[in-house]
This record gives C-alpha cells, sequence and structure tokens, in this order.
C-alpha cells in the first residue's frame, strides 16, 4: 500500500518537472523578447532598415531574415512535394509488397541522417555544381536551401502520404478491382483525392519542420542578411541565432534581439502548425 | 436461501449519460443468477458496478446502496473488496505471463511471499477450475499459447486465487465453441456449490440450463427478477416474455 | 484515347518520382560511406584530431566519447521523465482539463526549432544555473527536443494495452502501481527502449542545440559530466568551415553516420525481436 503511494507520488513529481520545464521555456523566451521589442517597437522590428546589432545605435530589421525563412521553406516544400507524393504512390500501390518491404527502410533511414550531414553533401555537390556549371562566384543561395532542405524533407512526406495511401489501397482495392476498374485509374480517382487531406496535412507539417532546420540549410545559404532573391545569398532567422548566438553578450540589446527573432519563428511555426490542426479537425477518418 | 448481496436504487452514469437506473435486486449465496437482457441494455455495466470498477474508468459514478455480506460496499477499502468479487470478462484476458505467473500475480501482490504456498494456491484453484489436469505438465509455458477455452477457464481459476465470494462474468462462453461452453458451464455448476454467481448472458438456453435465478434487464432498468424456472415459464412481466420469445432479441 | 495519356503521366510521374528519391538517398549514404571509409582506421577512431587547422589529421576519438556522452545524459534524462508523464497521462490523469493543457505543452515543445532550445539552454543551464559549457547542459538541451518524441510514442504504446487484461488486474484487487510494474512494463518494454533508442539517434546527429551548451571545438575526452566535450556533428561542422582536407571530412561523416545507423538498427532490431515472440 505504502509503495503503492509512493510510486504515484514520483510519477507525478516527474511529470510536474517535465511539464514545468517544457511550460516555462516559452515564458522565459517570450519575457527575454521583449527588450527587443520594446527597443524597436513591434512594427519597427519588421521595418527598420537593416539587421545592424552592433554599434552604438544598433538597428534591427527581422524582416530579410523572415523572408528568407519562408522562401526556403516554401521552395523546399515545392520542390519536395510532387516527388515525395509520386514516391509514395510507387510504394503504396504499383511496388510488390516485398519491394515495399525492402525500400521503406532507406527512407526511414534517409530520416534519420543528421542535418551537418545533409549541409555538407549540399555544400559539396548542390553548391559545388552551381559553381560549376552555372559559373556562379557562389553557389551559395536560396535555391541551393530550397534543394537541399526539399532533401531533407522529402523521408517524411513519403512516409505520411504511404501510410494513408497505404491504409485506402487496403481498405479498397478490392472493392475498386470488382468494378473492373484499372489501377491507374484507382490512383487518379480514389487515391490520390482520398488521400487529398493527408497530404495537405504533410506538406504543412513538411513545412513547419523546413522553418526551424537550422544546420543543413546554414551551411549552403551564404548568410548575408539581404532580401533574398532565388539565386542570391540570404540568412534564415535559425541561421541568425546561430551565427549571432556566441557574440551576444548576455543582456545586451543585441541578446534580446535574438530571442525575439526565436520567439517569431516559433509563431510562424504554430501558425502552420494550426494550420494542420484545422484541416486534421475538418477530416473524418 | 441466504441473501450475500443487496442491491437498493443503484444508478450508473457516464458524464451526464446515465446507463443504469434504480436497480433493486438481491444476489442469493451459493446460487447462479443469470443476467439476461437485449444488447446495450446496461448488463456489463450494472456487474463492473457491483464491485465499483465504473468509478474507476472516465467519467463514471455509482450511486444507491451496494451491500456485501451486510455491509456497505462503498465501505470496504477498494482493493479488499475486489479480491471478494471476483470478475472475469468477455475475451480471455490472460497476461504476458506464464500459466503459473498468472495464478501467483494476485496472491503475490496480497502478500503471499513464500514459493511453496503460492505453487499450493495455483494448484488448488486450476483443480477446482478442471483445468490442473490439462497443464500440470507446462506451468511455465505462456499463458496465451492456451487455446481460448482453456484461456477463459484460467481466467476464472486466477479470479479464485483471491478467495472471493461471489463470482462476476460478463459473456464468458460467447467467444467460445459448444465444448469449451459446456465445459465452463459444469465448472460453474460445481462452483456455485461454494460461490455465488452472477454471470451475464446473451444465451437464453444457457441461462435456463445452469442459472437458479434470472435477472432481466432493459434499457438500463431492472424489468423482472426471480427463479429462472418461474421466469422463463410465467414471467410477470410483458416485455420479459416478449424477450424470452424472441419478438425482439 | 486521352485516358490512357493521364493514365501514363501518373505512371512516369510515379515510378520518376520513386527513382529520385532511391537514387538520392543511396547516392548520399553511398557517397559518404564511400568517401569517408578510406579514412577510417584503427588510429582515425582513437586519436584525438590534429594539425592546423584543426582536424587536419589525427582522429575524432574525442568527439566520438563526446557525441556518446551528449546522447547519454539526453537519453537518461529524457526516458525518464518522457516515460513518466506517459504513465501518468495514461494511469492517472483523471481530469480532461488537465489531460489537454499537458499534452498542449508537449506539443510546442516538439514544435520549437531546436536552435532555439539551446538559445534557452544557453540562458538557462550554462549561464543562469551556472553549468557551464558542458555535457550537462548540453545534454539537458538534448533531452528536451527528443523528450515529446518519446513521450509521444510511449504514450501510443500504453494506450494499445487490452483495456481488459488492465480491468483484470484491478478487479483482482491489485493496485495501479503493482499492474504497471508487472504487466504494462512487461508488456511495452521492448517499445520503449526501441523509442528511446530512436531518440538517441536524433540526439546524436543534432548540432544546433549543443553549439553553445556543450559542443567545444576541441577538448579532450569528457572526464565528467560537466566538462565540456567535442561533438561527432559539430566537429563535422567546423571541419567543413575551416576547409579542412576532405577526407577527414567524410571520414568524420561516416563515423557519425554510422554511429546513428547503428542505434537506429539495434532499436528495430529491438522492437521486431518483441514482436517475433
Amino acid at each position: 500500500m505504502k509503495r503503492d503511494k509512493a510510486f504515484e507520488l514520483i510519477i507525478k513529481a516527474f511529470t510536474l518537472v517535465s511539464v514545468a520545464i517544457l511550460g516555462f521555456i516559452i515564458f522565459f523566451i517570450g519575457a527575454e523578447s521583449l527588450p527587443a521589442f520594446r527597443y524597436s517597437g513591434l512594427a519597427g522590428f519588421f521595418t527598420n532598415e537593416r539587421w545592424n546589432p552592433i554599434g552604438a545605435d544598433p538597428v534591427f530589421s527581422i524582416l530579410p531574415m523572415v523572408l528568407a525563412t519562408i522562401y526556403v521553406s516554401f521552395l523546399a516544400v515545392a520542390i519536395a512535394l510532387p516527388i515525395g507524393v509520386g514516391t509514395a504512390v510507387f510504394l503504396s500501390c504499383i511496388a510488390r509488397e516485398s519491394a515495399r518491404r525492402m525500400l521503406k527502410p532507406f527512407i526511414d533511414l534517409m530520416a534519420g541522417l543528421p542535418s551537418v550531414v545533409f549541409g555538407f553533401m549540399g555544400l559539396m555537390v548542390v553548391v559545388g555544381y552551381f559553381e560549376k556549371h552555372f559559373s556562379m562566384s557562389s553557389g551559395e543561395s536560396v535555391l541551393a536551401g530550397g534543394i537541399v532542405l526539399a532533401i531533407m524533407i522529402l523521408p517524411y512526406i513519403v512516409s505520411t502520404c504511404d501510410t494513408t495511401m497505404a491504409e485506402i489501397m487496403k481498405s479498397h482495392k478490392k472493392t475498386s478491382d470488382s468494378l473492373g476498374v484499372s489501377k491507374w485509374h484507382m490512383i487518379r480517382y480514389l487515391v490520390l483525392p482520398a488521400a487529398k487531406r493527408s497530404i495537405f496535412a504533410g506538406a504543412v507539417l513538411a513545412l513547419a519542420r523546413g522553418m526551424g532546420e537550422t544546420m543543413a540549410v546554414m551551411m549552403v545559404i551564404g548568410n548575408s542578411p539581404l532580401f533574398p532573391r532565388l539565386l542570391g545569398k540570404c540568412e534564415t532567422i535559425p541561421a541568425l541565432i546561430a551565427l549571432e548566438m556566441g557574440g551576444a553578450p548576455v543582456g545586451s540589446l543585441h541578446y534580446h534581439a535574438l530571442f525575439a527573432a526565436g520567439l517569431i519563428l516559433i509563431i510562424m511555426r504554430f501558425a502552420v502548425s494550426m494550420a494542420v490542426w484545422q484541416i486534421k479537425k475538418g477530416s473524418d477518418f | 436461501m441466504d441473501i450475500i448481496m443487496q442491491i437498493e436504487g443503484m444508478g450508473v452514469s457516464y458524464a451526464d449519460k446515465t446507463v443504469l437506473s434504480d436497480i433493486t435486486v438481491d444476489i442469493y449465496k451459493n446460487s447462479i443468477t443469470a443476467l439476461i437482457g437485449p444488447s446495450g441494455c446496461g448488463k456489463t455495466t450494472f456487474i463492473k458496478s457491483l464491485n465499483l470498477l465504473v468509478e474507476d474508468e472516465k467519467d463514471g459514478a455509482v450511486k444507491g446502496s451496494i451491500l456485501l455480506e451486510g455491509t456497505d460496499a462503498r465501505k470496504i477499502p477498494r482493493e479488499k473488496l475486489r479480491s471478494k468479487l471476483g470478475m472475469v470478462f468477455q475475451n480471455p484476458a490472460p497476461f504476458p505471463l506464464s500459466i503459473q505467473e498468472n495464478m501467483t500475480y494476485a496472491p503475490r501482490y496480497h502478500g503471499v511471499r513464500d514459493k511453496e504456498s503460492l505453487g499450493q494456491i495455483a494448484k488448488r484453484k486450476l483443480e477446482v477450475a478442471g483445468l490442473y489436469d490439462e497443464v500440470s505438465h507446462c506451468l511455465d509455458m505462456p499463458a496465451r499459447k492456451l487455446s481460448g477455452g482453456q484461456q477463459q477457464r484460467l481466467c476464472i481459476a486466477r479470479a479464485l486465487t483471491v478467495e472471493p465470494s461471489v463470482l462476476l462474468l460478463d459473456e464468458p462462453c460467447s467467444a467460445l465453441d459448444i465444448q469449451n461452453t459446456a465445459k465452463i458451464e459444469a465448472m460453474l455448476k460445481e462452483l456455485s456449490r461454494d460461490y455465488s454467481i452472477v454471470i451475464v448472458t446473451h444465451n437464453l438456453a444457457q441461462a435456463r440450463r445452469i442459472a437458479d435465478y434470472t435477472m432481466f434487464m432493459m434499457s438500463g432498468e431492472l424489468v423482472e427478477f426471480g427463479r429462472t424456472s418461474q421466469v422463463f415459464s410465467s414471467p410477470k412481466d410483458e416485455r420479459t416474455r416478449q424477450y424470452i420469445e424472441g419478438v425482439f432479441g | 484515347m486521352d485516358r490512357r495519356r493521364k493514365y501514363k503521366e501518373i505512371i512516369i510521374w510515379s515510378i520518376l518520382s520513386a527513382a529520385i528519391t532511391f537514387a538520392v538517398a543511396f547516392f548520399i549514404i553511398g557517397y559518404i560511406m564511400l568517401k569517408g571509409s578510406r579514412t577510417i582506421s584503427a588510429e582515425f577512431l582513437l586519436d584525438s584530431p590534429k594539425g592546423f587547422p584543426l582536424g587536419s589529421s589525427g582522429g575524432v576519438y574525442p568527439a566520438i566519447i563526446g557525441s556518446l556522452a551528449f546522447t547519454g545524459v539526453a537519453c537518461a534524462v529524457a526516458s525518464l521523465l518522457a516515460v513518466s508523464t506517459a504513465v501518468y497521462l495514461k494511469f492517472y490523469c483523471t481530469s480532461r482539463r488537465l489531460y489537454n493543457v499537458i499534452r498542449l505543452v508537449i506539443e510546442s515543445t516538439a514544435g520549437m526549432p531546436s536552435i532555439v532550445l539551446g538559445l534557452f539552454g544557453y540562458t538557462l543551464f550554462v549561464l543562469k544555473l551556472g553549468f557551464g559549457v558542458s555535457v550537462l547542459s548540453g545534454g539537458l538541451v538534448l533531452g528536451i527536443m527528443i523528450f515529446p518524441f518519446i513521450e509521444v510514442r510511449v504514450e501510443k504504446r500504453l494506450g494499445e494495452i487490452e483495456q481488459d487484461m488492465l480491468l483484470s488486474s484491478y478487479a483482482l484487487g491489485v493496485s495501479r502501481y503493482y499492474t504497471i510494474k508487472r504487466l504494462v512494463l512487461r508488456e511495452a518494454l521492448a517499445d520503449i527502449i526501441s523509442s528511446v533508442a530512436l531518440a538517441g539517434g536524433f540526439a546524436m546527429g543534432a548540432t544546433a542545440p549543443i553549439i553553445l551548451t556543450g559542443a567545444v571545438i576541441y577538448a579532450k575526452a569528457p572526464e565528467s559530466i560537466m566538462s565540456p566535450a567535442m561533438a561527432l556533428s559539430y566537429h563535422l561542422y567546423v571541419l567543413v568551415g575551416e576547409g579542412a582536407p576532405l577526407e577527414y571530412v567524410y571520414g568524420t561523416a561516416t563515423v557519425l553516420v554510422m554511429l546513428i545507423l547503428a542505434i537506429n538498427g539495434a532499436a528495430m532490431l529491438i522492437g521486431r525481436m518483441k514482436r517475433g515472440e
């Protein structure tokens, strides 16, 4: 009896500690961001001319970084989505069971690779290719970031869509066949439409993931806080934080501005996740 | 006949939904009471409220009076209450342990430590359930490897290890074939000499075969209660008669 | 026939996509392993980085130990807390409101970019709590990062346990603690371990959270939980940045990838072993 009460207490304590720490994070970030917003003004933080944290009169504008983050992420999803969905169709509808069982682990494997490795390979292959074949002075660009990020989020899109499509196949293939309809017709008119919600949700989730990605993107985009252009250098918010984190003295305006940047990133991700939640609510699976 | 449980005005609800209303009935000692009625009428909920298992479920609440051997069930410490009212579910639910470990699971919790005693308890209860001869040579085998009928008898034997006064069974034979059903019915008839049994069943013939008393429930209410022979041959309530004659199922 | 053309497009599209995907996957893994395996030797694995810029010769031993240390701390902390939380939510939490609040907090953390967690960890663990740049600080941040991953999986597994079995146990008069200890954990242990291992692989590859909280450019293999340490992921990043000779970069990448594959492989094996039983 005593042991039961003790166990219950321990479990509750651990849960409390976990939730307290996790809950604390968002408050902490919010609190540490305030000084920066107070300094630049909420609107000003977005509309000032540039990001210059050093010097007597620091100026903070997060706009180029916000745009870069959005640009690179959307580009990545635009590239990865068709390929990912197509691969999922292949795995769930076309490949034989044995082939599927053999190939799926490679998708999971890809998902497990660390982002530094993607960044490294991106630098070697993608940036190198750009510099060689497009005679760019520097291959580091939004485009490079988009491609590398696309490769990174590809396995997640494939996984999500494949799971849903496999379910659909399992539930409805027999019925479809008994109507005398070809497999391609089923894919075009049953599987894809039925998976629409899941595909969209997968895309949006991948988008959120892409926005938070630091290393891989950082290594191939050049990191100049300019307004992003497809073939030009840019700097995403995660890259900004990672690169300037070490150089900002604690308690300085710069330090607070970095927290503010982090907060904005969190809000952006949250907005994207809310979209997913709304989609899920609307679906009846 | 002695009465072992008195239930008065019992009502059960989950959140705002009322599932059982105003049930008053006596359970007689060392006899078999069958609980019959159409699906969804609340039979399972009824027996789950006797041992107050309902209150462990989300948003479950039981009101009314439940007396076990004269004492208010709510005044008895929950674990003691549970050990006095053994319970067996519809789908055999053996623990993912060996047969022996399934049997010693509860005694071990309630304080029996030494191997000898545990072994004795396991053996005795397996014998009572008529299962010992079939499994004595493989007590260390995972219980899940037994056949469905054997698993269910194991669950009954396991419920007996806590020395209950009352055994509550929720359609124990519905997942079994005729042979196993017959074995279990025979076992229950034997057990009823020492235990009071309440059995939920949708099989009217089964109720007729083994039950001394029968309760007929509908839509959360107790419609009729009495000796089985009387309920089946001359039911007092029109609805009872209709159900027995198969007007509705 | 117009229909046939549409179908042809679908076939081409899906096969082409799959080809691209798997080609990329095989290429990345294969290319790295190929180029890196040449560098891997006993010396590479057991020696410290040397040369100028650092890492141009020598080995990655301190980084291997460091990575293992960071991951170890992260897994130990996260598994303890996450499993407890999952057990609480599934077995002890009675209020629907509280459940939703806790789920919300966990979901929000899952959505937090790892660099922001690093920033948080830097301020809280390194500075305010005075742990300094250390295996502990880095491990704690990584632990926060993988906590939702483990909790969600464990909670799902706990939910898959047969309700009747649990009710049978309670019906025997046995307490929740006893039920959990002797039934639930036995059923779910393999999946719990497998989830923790997968999370470990995830933590080992993470760079952003440990940049300022634990990983340093050069250090000896960590002697205590309070020492700073090198990490394979960060070392890889540093080597790339300073333009170190490519063989060493590939070598480092290979060691990192192989370690992660080993951990993930072990996780899958454990999961499969239990199911096969």
